[in-house]
């Protein structure tokens, strides 16, 4: 406070008093006399003024080119936020083009096909349902930090291969799951699991550790079900063997996103009468009548990507057997063909 | 009479002459016409105090523009030139009310 106090208390230039005691006590000299003190006040006064006038001409003239960038840059603001909007409503307008034309599409068969995207995959499912995380066994240096060249791949180590994904996967499958998805990516029929590296892909998606697994269907009873088939106890051989971690949950809601990249095809029946070409009473799961996909999703089957030198480890011992009737309901021909392969040893 | 011719003068070759300023001084510009108003306001007062002195007028007129400048520019290479010039027109500013308010009351009598 004393700071502005002292500003406030000794605004006058302290040198007018001092000069005004050295000449003494006539104290109404308003105006200097001398011609050399008029002289000095009038230089003073024009400099003074001088400066103000040139300050005022100087923010004058910038005005009008501060003003002009700054319409410039918000004309250009608008405008990208004009175009921006059009956009966006014209990814709305194709998006609701899309859906109706597929809705469209669907509705020539029977009525009930508009249904089917839910279960094929092609469309948001929100269900009941059971969660599976599976980690890698704690030291592995998980994810993309390990030299691909130094170690050996997936080979004995305490990582989870693609193909214990598969496993896992069918397995769910078998015990009544309706919609999976791996990390957020939704399993069709067509969908593939394989290794690439050191990563799992999905759908030529890196995946990255922990590997959630989400999977609507009859919580309690899917998860019972898991548990005691095949793929459960191999979960189990993989916890005590290399550590690899998993648990699971049941879920209240889960909302599974829909696949990219694949376009719903129905099958026609040759003759309409005869045999309506999907059954509703058939498994949710079972896209008999749907599928295709784009490039890349089952090109190769899951044996011919093995890594090299994996094979030979982590053989399930007697007591998990496998079982046909799990793989079998993965109907799709191309992932049940990797999937089946790679769940015997 | 030479004070009105001085200020008329000064307005004119501000005006006309319009001096193209380098682009080195012109940040300072603004804190130059706050310190000189201060020293017109402090030679005013002093006018009217009746102790109004030419050469501390001029003395202190000249000391304040360039002292303001320099704290700007050091403020300036120190980075935090904005915050120093806050500070120079706000203890400027400061002086300009309280000399205005002694005008006042001078002229006024209030």
């Amino acid at each position: 406070m004393s700071l502005l106090t002292n500003v406030m208390d000794h605004s006058l230039d302290e040198g007018y008093a001092e000069a005004a005691a050295a000449r003494g006590g006539d104290h109404d000299s308003r105006i200097p006399r001398t011609a050399r003190g008029l002289l000095t006040l009038g230089a003073g006064l024009a400099l003074a003024a001088a400066v103000v006038t040139v300050g005022a001409v100087n923010a004058h003239k910038a005005e009008p080119t501060l003003a002009k960038e700054r319409d410039a840059l918000i004309h250009r603001i608008n405008d990208s936020n004009g175009s921006a909007d059009h956009l966006q409503q014209q990814v709305q307008e194709l998006r609701r083009k899309v859906e109706s034309t597929q809705q469209q599409a669907l509705a020539t068969g029977d009525g009930d096909q508009g249904g089917l995207t839910g279960a094929v995959g092609l469309g948001e499912v929100t269900g009941p349902g059971v969660k599976l995380v599976l980690e890698d066994a704690t030291g592995t240096g998980s994810g993309g930090n390990v030299d691909p060249r130094a170690g050996q791949g997936f080979s004995n180590s305490g990582r989870l291969r693609d193909r214990d994904l598969q496993l896992v996967v069918n397995g769910l499958w078998g015990s009544g799951a309706e919609a999976l998805a791996i990390n957020g990516q939704r399993l069709t029929a067509l969908s593939a699991i394989r290794a690439a590296g050191e990563a799992v892909l999905v759908d030529n998606r890196p995946l990255v550790p922990p590997y959630t697994i989400q999977a609507i269907g009859d919580g309690p009873k899917l998860l019972g079900t898991f548990e005691n088939a095949m793929a459960g106890q191999y979960l189990r051989l993989l916890q005590e063997k290399y550590g690899i971690k998993s648990t699971m949950s049941t879920q209240k809601s889960l909302t599974l996103p829909a696949a990219v990249g694949v376009t719903l095809r129905i099958a026609q029946p040759v003759t309409p009468e005869a045999s309506p070409s999907v059954s509703p009473s058939a498994a949710p799961t079972t896209p008999a009548a749907t599928s295709s996909s784009t490039a890349g999703t089952s090109e190769s089957p899951g044996a011919s990507v093995s890594p090299s030198g994996s094979t030979g480890r982590r053989t399930p011992s007697g007591s998990a057997k496998p079982s046909t009737a799990h793989s079998s309901t993965t109907t799709s021909t191309r992932s049940s063909s990797a999937g089946t392969g790679a769940a015997r040893p | 009479m030479i004070a009105v011719l001085g200020l008329v003068i000064g307005v004119v070759v501000g005006l006309f002459v319009q001096p193209e300023l380098p682009d080195a001084v012109v940040p300072y510009l603004p804190i130059a016409v706050v310190a000189a108003l201060d020293a017109v306001f402090g030679g005013v007062r002093a006018m009217l105090d009746g102790i109004f002195n030419d050469k501390v007028f001029i003395v202190s007129f000249l000391s304040n523009v360039v002292v303001a400048a320099l704290i700007v520019f050091l403020g300036d290479q120190l980075g935090v030139g904005s915050q120093l010039s806050t500070g120079v027109v706000v203890v400027l500013g400061i002086r300009i009310f309280s000399n205005a308010a002694a005008i006042r009351r001078h002229v006024f009598r209030a």
